[in-house]
């Protein structure tokens, strides 16, 4: 798969490719349902549902209240009585107000009622950095969401991921949060069948094979890591391996166990704050699984544990390709 | 039936006598229950006052549902002793609400969905769960369907159509008008019943719940159960609001006021509710009552609340008021109610003597159900739990 910046008439961007998905799913069985702010008759705010509300009519896509706890809610109540409603939150930045729907209802009720209800349903979370919006469009909620069972996190970074994740999230009998890219929704595009066939949850993907150091990541975020690891090569001839993790609940943790084992080195890079985020849960793990193949401390690079600044950030908050290239430095310049 | 069914019937200015108010002097809602907007089939004596008229219900059924309200009375009186004595870990009171959700379960069918709040053990009753199965939940034990993962009296089955409440309170409002939505959306006649407190209404599920409710009215009756106090707190702090019902005008969804220690009442608009839901969508019924006990075993309700305020309404018992209206058509006597206590105590005795002595659940039972199939995280860590409880200590 090749990623371009403008889309060519047979590939599909990000956007078609959720939207694609999210045809699919409907069309194959009535009970899936699209519910969100502006998602019918507007298409969602960034057009990722346009003409879902002509092709499948007001009772299954319809346009609610400016409410996210209400939203996740009733989607919850939905998902209690068989169907299996796909809520759009406009942004993940608004999502906070329905924390506890997602983390302390629809997360639980398999649980706390022995098994008797469960609420699949799939909760789109437009995420991450890169497009100018602040604190409140920029948000990288994904580790609020990983701290106890019962939800699963999607994160594509790639048009067909997108699809078939979106596939696999509607076919999931539990709730599922998708991550999605907003900064890759129209800029990347790519061919490939929309054949219905779903992602398998909990698989990574190595997008760079490399024999000296393992950098693991997801969503937008991987192709500065790309960019770096090309970089690396190119002017030290370091060979970087890169993980694309693609789901964070459940992580694949044979993937990287496999690479670490052969690197002894580790660059963890994502988007949202460094302390305590998803990157402290991989080093932890990897030190348990992988301890005597360690030939370094392993590096985090991530965003601060500060807002989102709004006219530096996209340049400065994120992690950008030199921080990466200067991290996978660190770890192979180690000496004990 | 109720032939008012809107705002209209209620008062504006609220209840005339607060009894909510610390300071005020007590005179109870309900001996005022015309000028306060409440409706009622009987008074403190269980003699038809003329306002709603006696609702068609079969003298077995009324009796099942005397029976139900002293079995439940009888649960309390039973629980909170398993408390205090250290055989349960806690315990939640229901003393003087067993109108409420016991009438309101009634005029419900079996294949409607049911969420009740933690006072409410007479909608398992009657849905047909076994005593023993309540008592087995409130030792956490190994045999009732949710596994000993709740606290006591924090019910519910699927198999009975009463769905296990999410216990933040209020947070399960909307959860149950989305059920109600989606089976509109299916074209299935289920309907739906969700009872909360009036502290519930303070909270966002509220104002979600009713506001979809509202727009796509779904057959659903909201019960908010006024029952005097959200813990310490009254209705003065809890709302500015006249009465709980009348936030439905806001959403426009009909509302009324019921006495929550009426049956006969509670049955009457809850069935229409139910009946008018098709059509009309959503009811929003307060029902008041009163909590004549502790808000938990964990509370002290001298620190905010004086006795006084809680003998004004020992008049107005629910089961007084029944046991009188039941005795005046000639179903009920002296003797009979004797027995049916006898009967009451001797059944609880029983399903706590064959609950306390089940086994606990097993520790690695605390990781099923999280997900369908538990991911490799979860299936480490019971792994690891199951290798060091082998481990000598």
């Amino acid at each position: 798969m090749s990623a371009v910046s403008i889309a060519a008439s047979n590939e599909t961007t990000v956007l078609e490719a959720l939207k694609a998905g999210m045809a699919h799913a409907m069309e194959a069985d009535p009970d899936v349902i699209l519910l969100g702010e502006d998602v019918a008759r507007a298409g969602g705010i960034f057009r990722t549902s346009t003409g879902l509300f002509e092709r499948f009519g007001p009772e299954r896509v319809i346009d609610t209240p400016l409410d996210e706890k209400g939203i996740v809610a009733h989607g919850v109540g939905l998902s209690l009585y068989g169907l299996k409603p796909i809520v759009e939150i406009q942004f993940s930045g608004f999502i906070h107000d329905a924390f506890e729907h997602i983390m302390f209802c629809a997360a639980r009720y398999r649980w706390s009622t022995g098994g008797q209800y469960s609420c699949p349903m799939v909760i789109r979370a437009p995420s991450y950095g890169g497009i100018k919006g602040g604190f409140w469009h920029s948000q990288s909620v994904e580790a609020y969401f990983v701290h106890h069972g019962g939800v699963k996190i999607l994160c594509p970074s790639t048009p067909e991921d997108a699809y078939r994740m979106m596939l696999a999230a509607v076919a999931d009998p539990d709730p599922v949060l998708l991550v999605e890219p907003v900064p890759l929704y129209r800029s990347l595009s790519s061919s490939f069948e929309l054949d219905g066939v779903p992602a398998i949850i909990g698989q990574a993907a190595v997008t760079r094979g490399g024999r000296d150091v393992t950098a693991l990541t997801y969503g937008p975020i991987r192709y500065q890591v790309e960019q770096a690891a090309r970089e690396v090569a190119e002017k030290s001839g370091i060979e970087t391996e890169v993980i694309d993790l693609r789901t964070l609940i459940p992580y694949d943790i044979e993937t990287i166990v496999q690479s670490v084992k052969k690197t002894g080195r580790v660059v963890i890079v994502h988007e949202a704050p460094l302390s305590m985020g998803f990157g402290a849960e991989l080093a932890a793990v990897i030190q348990e699984k992988a301890f005597g193949y360690l030939h370094a401390p392993i590096q985090r690079v991530a965003a601060p544990d500060v807002p989102y600044h709004f006219s530096i950030g996209d340049e400065h908050y994120r992690p950008n390709a030199k921080r990466i290239r200067l991290a996978i430095k660190r770890s192979m310049e180690f000496e004990f | 039936m109720v032939s008012r069914t809107s705002s209209a019937s209620h008062s504006k200015t609220g209840d005339k006598s607060a009894t909510s108010h610390p300071s005020s002097i007590p005179v109870c809602p309900l001996a005022n229950a015309a000028a306060n907007g409440i409706r009622q089939v009987i008074d403190s004596d269980g003699h038809l006052t003329g306002d709603l008229a006696e609702p068609d219900i079969p003298n077995d059924e009324l009796i099942r549902l005397y029976e139900t309200m002293v079995l439940v009375r009888a649960i309390d009186d039973r629980g909170w002793m398993l408390q205090r004595s250290g055989r349960v870990e806690f315990w939640i009171p229901h003393r003087g609400l067993e109108a409420v959700h016991n009438a309101a379960t009634l005029a419900f069918d079996a294949k409607d969905w049911i969420w009740m709040g933690y006072r409410h053990p007479g909608v398992m009753l009657l849905r047909g769960a076994p005593l023993l199965q309540l008592f087995t939940q409130f030792f956490g034990r190994v045999g009732e369907p949710l596994k000993g993962r709740r606290l006591p009296t924090m019910m519910g089955d699927g198999r009975i159509n009463v769905v296990p409440m999410t216990t933040q309170v209020g947070s399960y409002i909307p959860h149950a008008c989305g059920a109600a939505w989606g089976a509109k959306l299916k074209g299935h006649d289920t309907r739906f019943l969700a009872i909360f407190g009036d502290g519930a209404s303070s909270r966002g599920e509220f104002h979600s719940g009713m506001n979809f409710a509202g727009i796509h009215k779904p057959p659903i009756v909201f019960i908010c159960e006024n029952n005097g106090w959200a813990i310490s707190t009254p209705q003065s702090l809890q709302t500015a609001s006249a009465t709980f019902a009348e936030k439905g005008d806001a959403y426009g969804i009909r509302n009324l006021r019921v006495d929550g220690n009426d049956p006969l009442a509670v049955y009457s608009v809850v069935r229409e509710a139910r009946e008018l839901a098709p059509e009309q969508g959503a009811s929003l019924i307060e029902a008041i009552t009163y909590r004549m006990g502790f808000h938990t075993s964990s509370d002290n309700p001298d620190l905010y609340r004086k006795q006084e305020e809680v003998a004004i309404w020992e008049p107005w018992d629910p089961l007084t008021r029944m046991r009188k209206y039941l005795t005046g058509k000639a179903l009920w006597d002296d003797a009979r109610d004797e027995a049916l206590w006898t009967r009451c105590k001797s059944d609880i005795a029983d399903a706590v003597n064959q609950a306390e002595v089940l086994d606990f659940p097993h520790p690695a039972t605390m990781f099923d159900d999280t997900f369908q199939d538990l991911t490799w995280m979860l299936e480490e860590q019971r792994a690891q739990l199951l290798a060091d409880l082998e481990e000598p200590t």
